[in-house]
């Protein structure tokens, strides 16, 4: 479907902007209120619940046992998908994944496996021929703005909560996921020229592109992707990095109070 | 069904193996208007299983050809997310998930006053997050709360319930092990107030007896049910006046 963005809103953003406000009254780099819930689902392995202002978000992790890649016979296997279905809002429709979900779950993705935080090494049960697949699907139920950050929340999340059914794959006792790191995306969204954190759906729907970026707690990059229509000066991004390291340190704390 | 086995399913005192009555049904939880994106929701817990579901509309029915001119299409998806499963589902529609969507849609579609609107669509999305058996019933149970949470008027609610038989014993709400290792399975979309079927499958095998005993066990539930249904929607609509 495609969303008509009035020409009011725009200028009611930018008017903020330019007094430096938001359209909901909050700060820049002013968050909505965020409730992690954790081990919420009966048959997920690991699962959690976003509740990120209006936006309500799953995640479930559940685990397969396959063959190993004939290139790597000692390492297990990380994939994480992201489904925009029809639920989560009015614009989204039925169908095969839109270009928009296969993003939003690559980019997770990426941010999860390129922090190293699972050795993939550790998932090998024989090597060459059997080892661990672990999948995330993350799983938009409302989309109310910043479905990025609350996905990737909900995903470690999910994962930092997992236990691996080692009983049901007669290879022993069940035992949680050994996960090391906890990276946290903070996306940035350009409302009214300039860059504010956890745009709602009104700025999202006026304002323009997106940068995501995904830091562990030792404040290293692991992902970045910027999306939509828009360009971003050095300067711009280093700004955005400096918040977004307090941001991500911030959400791997309220990760991190949820384990056990 | 699954095949007989020499799974026990009833314990020696009479019991079912998770201490319920023969004609006892899961815990049933509902909430109403628990997703702020859609224009009706609803949450439903029952035993374990998790459903949710959306309303959307009524707005202009798209694609043209799904246009009725006296009335409105419900536009209706169930489906089980991939975690909600003991083994992971490939995410997507499948047949399973396309014949439940088209019977629960015709289901919906005999109760919502769909005349009212011609030429649109309503959205119905049923997302089910958790799977112990009996999830097109729990997704009826949420769908009715949901259209009605959206303000779509309707002739009456809808209940979904299923009874079936486990080791020659009628049952009611068969759970996980009972649906799999059972003998049948009839699950029902019931109008409450009028005793009206709107939804009606079944499998495996029952006497004309045992049928009529799994259609009695089904009335009562709907309307246990639908006392939750009504008491989620209430809850819904004071905390809208007093709150906020």
């Amino acid at each position: 479907m495609v969303e008509i963005v009035s020409n009011l809103l725009r200028q009611e953003l930018a008017n903020l902007a330019a007094a430096d406000k938001r359209i909901d009254g909050r700060g820049r780099w002013e968050s909505r209120d965020i409730l992690l819930e954790t081990d919420c689902l009966y048959n997920a392995e690991g699962s959690a619940k976003v509740t990120w202002g209006d936006t309500i978000v799953y995640a479930g992790v559940k685990f397969e046992v396959r063959a190993p890649w004939p290139d790597r016979p000692t390492q297990g296997s990380l994939m994480c998908g992201a489904e925009l279905r029809p639920v989560a809002a009015l614009k989204y429709e039925a169908g095969p994944p839109s270009p928009e979900s296969i993003e939003l779950g690559r980019v997770v993705d990426r941010g999860i496996r390129e922090s190293g935080c699972i050795d993939m090494d550790s998932l090998c049960i024989i090597p060459g021929e059997k080892v661990l697949g672990v999948m995330i699907d993350i799983h938009v139920l409302s989309d109310q703005g910043n479905v990025f950050d609350a996905s990737a929340l909900a995903a470690i999340a999910a994962l930092k909560t997992a236990i691996v059914p080692a009983e049901r794959f007669d290879i022993g006792e069940d035992y949680p996921l050994q996960v090391q790191k906890t990276p946290t995306m903070c996306t940035f969204t350009r409302v009214g020229g300039r860059y504010v954190i956890d745009a709602n759906v009104e700025e999202e729907t006026g304002g323009e592109e997106r940068v995501h970026i995904t830091l562990a707690e030792e404040g290293h990059l692991h992902s970045l992707q910027k999306g939509l229509k828009g360009t971003l000066t050095p300067a711009e991004f280093a700004e955005i990095l400096e918040v977004a390291q307090n941001r991500c340190a911030e959400l791997a704390e309220l990760v991190k109070s949820k384990e056990a | 069904m699954g095949g007989y086995g020499d799974v026990q399913l009833l314990r020696d005192d009479g019991l079912r193996l998770d201490g319920r009555k023969l004609d006892e049904m899961r815990e049933v939880q509902i909430e109403a208007g628990v997703l702020p994106a859609a224009d009706g929701s609803a949450w439903v817990k029952h035993g374990l299983n998790v459903a949710v579901c959306a309303v959307y509309g009524p707005m202009e029915a798209h694609p043209r050809k799904i246009q009725r001119q006296d009335r409105a299409v419900i536009d209706l998806r169930y489906n089980m997310a991939p975690f909600s499963t003991s083994d992971r589902i490939r995410p997507g529609f499948n047949r399973r998930s396309r014949e439940i969507s088209k019977v629960t849609a015709e289901a919906l579609e005999s109760v919502v006053l769909v005349e009212r609107y011609p030429r649109s669509k309503i959205r119905v999305e049923i997302e089910i997050l958790s799977a112990e058996a009996g999830t097109r019933c729990v997704g009826i149970t949420a769908a009715s709360v949901a259209l009605a949470d959206a303000g779509i008027p309707m002739r009456d609610m809808i209940v979904g319930v299923a009874s079936g038989k486990v080791e020659d014993t009628v049952v009611l709400d068969l759970d996980k092990a009972e649906d799999n290792y059972g003998q049948a399975d009839l699950p029902m979309g019931i109008l409450p107030t009028t005793e009206e079927i709107a939804f009606l499958q079944m499998d495996g095998d029952l006497s004309v007896e045992e049928f009529n005993l799994c259609m009695e066990y089904n009335m009562k539930a709907a309307k246990e049910i639908h006392e939750i249904q009504m008491d989620a929607l209430r809850r819904r609509y004071e905390s809208k006046n007093g709150g906020a």
